[in-house]
């Protein structure tokens, strides 16, 4: 086949063409499965990622882009007849340069990674999706990552200052840059964020980075009523409490945190509150009382507070593998877990967790709730046999009414996973129920523009 | 066994992050930690429809390092080192084709001849020379050769090195049928290797009879654990094996066996008892026993090098540093503890470009703590860490702060 001979001769031996090789990059931390890809390159150079971009244009070859392999929508995995491309050897801190408030730093770069390297220099990359020990600068640029610290940092997009993007054709462009403004024209550089790779391939990021808090001290609040979780956090944001991180769980996730991780959650408890409150050393204990407070006036079963950094680190960490914990509470060994990703204003979140209680039940799907709550993010974790027809329906249907829940309040289908194979129906219903349809052909515009083979990650997002 | 522990995983990749194989690797995902739970998936379903001989899998799992390095980040407790090692007794027990390694097969027709993988000579194995013991003591010296084995490896790997991957292949395939021929490598030893691990060897000797222990020593016709043999996935020659060492332990009148390297230690602790009906030596690491040792700190810094069996394993065992620290000031790697990161020593003789480039990692990481020396408690990690700066065992450290 020319257009792998024509590969092999520009990457050498970075294409993996054996079939056992290839089945790895068949599946990321999605319930998808995707085909055997036509081959996989793992360039280690910008020129050998334009030349393949090259290639695949000449042939007409679509294109994955894979970072982590942490997509939970099945963004980055191959369909039919596709190439992957791995970023994974593009794993260089270049730069870091406080007094300036960035980092340079190359894809293929772990989250976790980069801000151990930040922590030498008392700074830090706000976002942080759960997946931040896998998810890669590139990927969770590519989905618009936000993560636990949402609730005060913003997503991905509001710490991106530039990129530098090999595009389909393979031309290599630097958008944006080093400084903290900019009004230069059109945002191409916000264009790539949440772009799934449907736009380009980043080679270089230019990251804004900030300084970390003094300290920090941590809640758990546990309640048994999940409007009062909603609630307490919406009051304590009315009062001008923001907490740095506001995760709630439900028991069944505390159940499979206990069987993982070995914690220990109180049993009367139906949903536990984690808030983080960060703040100087002066003021901190202040906050915290005046957090507890707040949170003492719904009812909760039980409030202890934490600033043992240990301690933390075990319960940050344990909310952090939640998703993957809870394979634990599955019925039956053939179950997997799909994730649904809404958000809402938090003001609407007591409505829209009981909604979304009443609609798993109504639609007959088991599912643990957990979720960002400090910006109105729920996940709601279902459990499901993916092989099965008559459960998918289930699911499809919870998902659908899940969106409705989002939509009803002015929210989203997708708060930070992004579309890939899973939401792009719901991507749909969401453009629509905004009386605006055409907001979905000025978006075709954009790719086509970008894309006009439509080699990058067709399929994914939208069709 | 292999369909538990891949069936818990739900692929999230956190276990990616932290194996030493995937960046030496080139990032090639079959060699990492998700990979191999992906391909014991495969492996199942290709035995489950009797396709297994058309796959050609097994690198995936024999480059696995079983460091456990993946366990400690798993949220759902799945361990890529587990999985590694059932997908191999499964591709050993049934004999899957095309799917047997060479080097595997050669160690494993070695050591079941010789007594040790390498067909190293008893009479080579004089380290003991001049040493009194306290002979007829039931509480037994056991090396395992594998301080004695460390000069050879390399040797070993020179050899494959000047032949080429598919010569070298081919040998191994020969001294699998004919085990003999393993002993002509046996001419490319490290002498002066050689001679620092038999002072190694002299010094923990030295130490155990200075903290006040009496015991004896059977001598260079004591056997190897058998380590390789379980690793690699052969699991019936290991029992057959196993019950041999047992044997000429209990024949020698061994009650409690004191060892000296991890990888052994562990072995005889937690796996033999598994194989062997009625195993009932006490086994202990020599560490346990220097309590009574009056130890002076140098006037050095030193990096410890913590060996995966001591701590990524169920029961961290924390003497050896614990001595250490008291004969000199000593730092760990940035990573360290329950985050350690391996010395690539596991894969030496079967993917030895991989091993290559995960110890390479590692001794940065270690020398960028800025130490005079790396101190390590394995001969493993001591052959794959000694680079240029110094490297030396625990051993010859504490016998220094001992004034020995």
């Amino acid at each position: 086949m020319a257009f792998l001979e024509e590969l092999k001769s520009s990457v050498g031996d970075a294409l993996i063409q054996k079939h056992e090789q290839k089945i790895p990059y068949e599946t990321d931390a999605s319930y998808f499965q995707g085909s055997e890809p036509m081959a996989v390159v793992i360039p280690e150079t910008v020129h050998q990622v334009s030349l393949v971009m090259k290639l695949c244009q000449k042939y007409s070859v679509p294109v994955v882009v894979r970072g982590g392999g942490t997509s939970l929508t099945g963004s980055s995995i191959p369909l039919s007849g596709f190439l992957v491309i791995s970023m994974a050897r593009f794993d260089r801190i270049l730069e870091v340069k406080p007094q300036d408030r960035y980092a340079i730093v190359e894809p293929g770069v772990r989250l976790d990674t980069l801000n151990e390297k930040l922590l030498q220099l008392r700074h830090f990359y706000p976002p942080d999706p759960a997946s931040s020990m896998a998810a890669t600068v590139g990927g969770s640029i590519s989905t618009n990552a936000g993560g636990l610290r949402a609730a005060t940092y913003g997503t991905t997009r509001n710490w991106v200052l530039g990129l530098e993007v090999v595009l389909p054709n393979g031309e290599v462009v630097n958008l944006g840059g080093k400084v903290l403004k900019r009004t230069a024209g059109y945002d191409l550089t916000a264009m790539f964020v949440g772009a799934e790779g449907t736009l380009g391939i980043i080679t270089k990021a230019i990251l804004k980075i900030w300084p970390i808090p003094e300290t920090k001290g941590r809640i758990l609040a546990y309640y048994k009523d999940i409007e009062k979780v909603g609630l307490a956090i919406s009051s304590m944001k009315e009062k001008g409490i923001t907490p740095e991180i506001a995760e709630f769980l439900d028991r069944i996730t505390m159940n499979s945190l206990e069987k993982a991780r070995g914690m220990h959650f109180p049993e009367s408890a139906l949903y536990m509150l984690i808030v983080d409150i960060s703040s100087t050393r002066e003021s901190l204990q202040r906050q915290l009382d005046d957090a507890v407070r707040v949170l003492r006036q719904f009812s909760p079963t039980d409030v202890t507070v934490t600033t043992d950094p240990a301690e933390m680190a075990r319960i940050y960490e344990a909310r952090k593998g939640a998703y993957a914990s809870l394979l634990s509470e599955r019925s039956s060994a053939t179950e997997r877990v799909v994730i649904g990703d809404i958000v809402v204003p938090a003001s609407s979140l007591p409505m829209a967790l009981r909604e979304s209680e009443e609609k798993l039940k109504e639609d007959g799907v088991r599912a643990a709730l957990f979720g960002h709550i400090a910006d109105g993010n729920i996940h709601a974790n279902i459990f499901a046999d993916t092989g099965n027809e008559d459960q998918m329906k289930k699911v499809d249907r919870f998902q659908e009414d899940f969106g409705k829940i989002a939509l009803k309040y002015g929210g989203s289908v997708s708060a930070e996973h992004g579309i890939g194979i899973e939401k792009k129906r719901l991507l749909r219903m969401e453009i629509d129920a905004s009386g605006n349809p055409y907001v979905m052909d000025i978006m075709k515009t954009i790719r086509k523009s970008f894309d006009p083979a439509g080699i990058m990650n067709r399929g994914k997002m939208f069709d | 066994m292999l369909q538990n522990e891949v069936g818990k995983c739900i692929s999230c990749g956190f276990c990616e992050s932290v194996c030493p194989t995937l960046p030496a690797a080139g990032y090639d995902l079959w060699k990492g930690a998700r990979g191999r739970v992906i391909m014991g998936h495969e492996l199942l379903n290709a035995v489950r429809e009797g396709r297994e001989g058309n796959m050609d899998i097994s690198d995936s799992f024999y480059s696995c390092l079983d460091c456990f390095a993946c366990l400690q980040v798993c949220p759902a407790g799945v361990n890529a080192g587990v999985v590694s090692h059932l997908a191999r007794s499964l591709i050993v027990g049934k004999k899957i084709k095309g799917n047997q390694n060479p080097y595997a097969e050669m160690i494993v027709a070695a050591t079941m001849k010789y007594m040790n993988p390498l067909g190293i000579p008893a009479s080579s194995d004089n380290w003991a020379e001049g040493l009194k013991f306290d002979q007829g003591s039931t509480d037994v010296l056991y090396t395992g050769k594998m301080y004695q084995l460390m000069a050879y490896t390399g040797g070993l790997n020179r050899v494959r090195d000047m032949a080429g991957d598919h010569v070298s292949k081919l040998m191994a395939g020969i001294i699998a049928n004919h085990p003999s021929v393993i002993r002509m490598s046996a001419s490319q030893r490290d002498r002066s290797f050689q001679k620092q691990l038999n002072n190694s060897l002299r010094n923990i000797v030295k130490l155990l009879q200075a903290a006040g222990n009496h015991f004896s020593y059977p001598g260079p016709m004591e056997p190897y654990p058998g380590t390789f043999l379980y690793d690699l996935g052969y699991l019936a020659e290991f029992e057959e094996y196993a019950n041999r060492v047992y044997g000429f332990l209990k024949e020698y009148g061994a009650k409690r066996i004191i060892t000296v390297d991890p990888h052994t230690y562990d072995l005889m602790k937690h796996t033999y008892p598994e194989f062997v009906d009625g195993f009932d030596l006490e086994v202990v690491f020599y560490a346990d026993l220097l309590s009574g040792l009056n130890i002076s700190k140098t006037d050095r810094t030193v990096v410890y090098h913590e060996p995966c069996h001591f701590v990524l394993r169920e029961d961290s065992y924390s003497t050896p540093l614990e001595l250490i620290n008291r004969a000199a000031d000593t730092v760990l790697a940035p990573r360290n503890g329950k985050r350690n990161r391996c010395c690539g020593g596991p894969d030496e003789l079967i993917f030895p470009d991989l091993s290559d480039k995960v110890s390479q990692e590692r001794y940065s990481e270690l020398i960028s703590t800025g130490a005079s020396e790396i101190v390590t408690a394995c001969p493993i990690c001591l052959a794959n860490l000694s680079k240029e700066r110094k490297t030396r065992d625990m051993a010859d450290l504490l016998a220094e702060a001992s004034s020995l």
